[in-house]
């Protein structure tokens, strides 16, 4: 474990997490933002800052911003301002970032974390609208850098937190819970492997008691596995570092997917100068009460809210409910299984034996190759006492193979449950008939023979016999 | 505000231009004359005066989010001055 690796230590951990907003163009142009199309051919001539041109601000963009902040508990701005963040990169036309600075969109709020401690609530320190730069690719040619600008200018969401979190445990699952809130609220898709929702984490470590520890910044993570062990690895490196009686630079730091470590990008010497000032293309924007109240009135029920609605309404743990909220697919999916069905029946088919086929085929719930109505069919089927549990997990299968609904395997593979009170009885008296030394045995006190009949009348239905109506046969006509 | 050779020099690299010796002296005298001028601005007495980012009255001006692809990769490469398979080229950027 991790906290026996730096024990003694302290760890505090701050993320800056950029989400792209779910919008089809981009915050200032109308230029289209589809991921993965021709090199430059997404880009208008303000996306390439020709001369002359004014940026015009989409409105959706804002609308997103707000019920971002809302979702996060936060405090939305009723005026906010936006500022240029001035530095040359080649894939930055303008010469500088539209970003807020001093006035964000929204201010102070909270996400719920659970940990192993129990819930554990970590502040939001501001949430802003700033554009996207664009792509480089420096591995093309040895002499030469390609510039690809199709994604300057997309709308994104910076979300800063509070230095809250004390493990690289709590910092992936308050990056899960606020990718989790956006992709309920539908604000941005959150998907990592493409880029619309990466990270910044700052890592510092203190000893208990003693002041805080200088920070560095390790930039751009996409995906929990790399938040988690670029974090693990930069404590580590710090912790060595001062136990040598070193001292920590503050500095920016890139993560090596590769090989598992970080490594200096740039030192707090070389740190830009960004010279932040307001846009004097762009005026204030100021946000009027309907406004906002009318985006109020449109957010979603949220992750937390569904999961106390669940333990209410079906009596699912908080583990189980945990496990369906973390993802607005899971949720939806479920809730469409559970209608009119057990609650606990459906949790086990869901997150148990459904997800452990999911990952075995390495896919998520959204391309499922089992709709939630034919997994209800199949919890139907389960629930009548037409098949049993072990059956079904072989019918399951067999539907993910083949696409065909569970009731048409069942028939075809003869599989369903004999459930008959009449002929699981003439099955009981056969057994019974045929062993009467046993029956004696048993009826002198030797209770462990019981097994010995379900296994028989068992074995002479094929395995089809209802379990529960042949174990209740048998003791009632036992003790008869 | 003075505006020592340092101060250009550091301007001079965070927009990535070279500022030769010789010019040193003149480019921070011609900027010191700009700047003394634009001080004047402190004569006026603001400490009772909200601060402002813009002097217009006028409400920001927002566009619905409608995509409107005006320019093809081959359009907005025609400014580059190179350009490769649908990239613009610039020199080697070292990380």
């Amino acid at each position: 474990m991790v906290a026996q690796m730096i024990e003694g230590w302290n760890l505090v951990i701050g993320i800056e997490i950029h989400a792209q907003v779910n919008s089809k163009s981009k915050l200032f142009s109308s230029s289209p933002t589809d991921f993965g199309s021709k090199p430059n051919s997404q880009v208008s001539l303000i996306d390439a800052a020709m001369p002359g041109m004014l940026p015009v601000i989409n409105k959706f963009c804002i609308e997103q911003a707000i019920k971002s902040g809302i979702g996060l508990n936060a405090k939305i701005n009723k005026k906010s301002i936006f500022d240029r963040k001035n530095y040359f990169y080649q894939d930055l036309p303008q010469g500088y970032q539209i970003s807020q600075y001093k006035d964000p969109i929204v201010g102070e709020g909270f996400v719920e974390i659970e940990t192993e401690n129990g819930q554990k609530k970590i502040g939001v320190e501001r949430l802003h609208l700033e554009q996207d730069a664009g792509k480089s690719l420096h591995d093309q040619d040895p002499n030469l850098t390609f510039v690809d600008l199709n994604r300057s200018g997309i709308a994104l969401m910076e979300i800063v937190s509070k230095p809250d979190m004390n493990s690289p445990e709590e910092a992936v699952e308050y990056v899960r819970k606020v990718r989790s809130i956006l992709r309920y609220l539908g604000t941005c898709d959150g998907n990592m492997e493409q880029g619309s929702l990466r990270a910044d984490v700052n890592v510092s470590v203190n000893k208990p008691g003693n002041e805080l520890g200088t920070r560095c910044e390790i930039k751009n993570l996409n995906s929990f596995k790399f938040i988690h062990a670029a974090i693990v690895y930069e404590a580590k490196r710090q912790i060595k570092l001062i136990e040598q009686g070193d001292s920590v630079n503050q500095e920016t730091r890139l993560f090596n997917t590769q090989s598992g470590e970080t490594r200096s990008m740039r030192s707090k010497e070389d740190a830009h100068d960004y010279r932040y000032f307001p846009d004097p293309d762009l005026l204030p924007l100021t946000l009027d009460d309907d406004w906002i109240k009318g985006l109020q009135d449109s957010i979603p029920e949220l992750p937390d809210q569904i999961k106390e609605r669940l333990i209410n309404e079906y009596s699912l743990s908080s583990y189980d409910a945990n496990i369906i909220v973390s993802d607005k697919a899971i949720s939806r999916y479920f809730e469409d299984v559970v209608k009119n069905r057990n609650p606990k029946l459906v949790t086990t088919w869901v997150t148990g034996e459904l997800f452990s086929i999911l990952n075995k085929k390495n896919l998520i719930i959204e391309n499922s190759p089992i709709t939630s109505k034919q997994l209800g069919e199949l919890v139907d089927n389960i629930e009548n006492g037409k098949i049993s549990n072990r059956q079904a997990k072989e019918v399951l299968e067999e539907m993910c193979e083949s696409g065909k609904g569970a009731l048409e395997i069942i028939d075809e593979k003869g599989l369903s449950q004999i459930s008959d009170k009449n002929e699981i009885e003439s099955l009981v008296d056969n057994v019974l008939n045929s062993n009467p030394e046993n029956v004696k045995k048993y009826k002198n006190g030797k209770d462990k023979l019981f097994g010995f009949f379900v296994g028989e009348a068992m074995k002479l239905s094929k395995g089809k016999a209802n379990p529960k109506i042949v174990n209740d046969l048998i003791k009632k006509k036992l003790s008869q | 505000m003075e505006f020592d050779k340092k101060s250009l020099l550091k301007l001079g690299k965070l927009a990535r231009i070279s500022i030769s010796d010789d010019k040193l002296n003149n480019l921070s005298k011609d900027l010191n004359s700009i700047l003394e001028f634009v001080d004047q601005l402190k004569e006026i007495k603001t400490d009772q005066v909200d601060p402002t980012s813009n002097s217009l009255n006028q409400k920001l001006e927002v566009r619905d989010d409608k995509v409107d692809t005006k320019n093809s990769a081959e359009d907005i490469l025609e400014n580059a001055p190179e350009k490769e398979m649908d990239f613009f080229v610039v020199p080697k950027v070292i990380e």
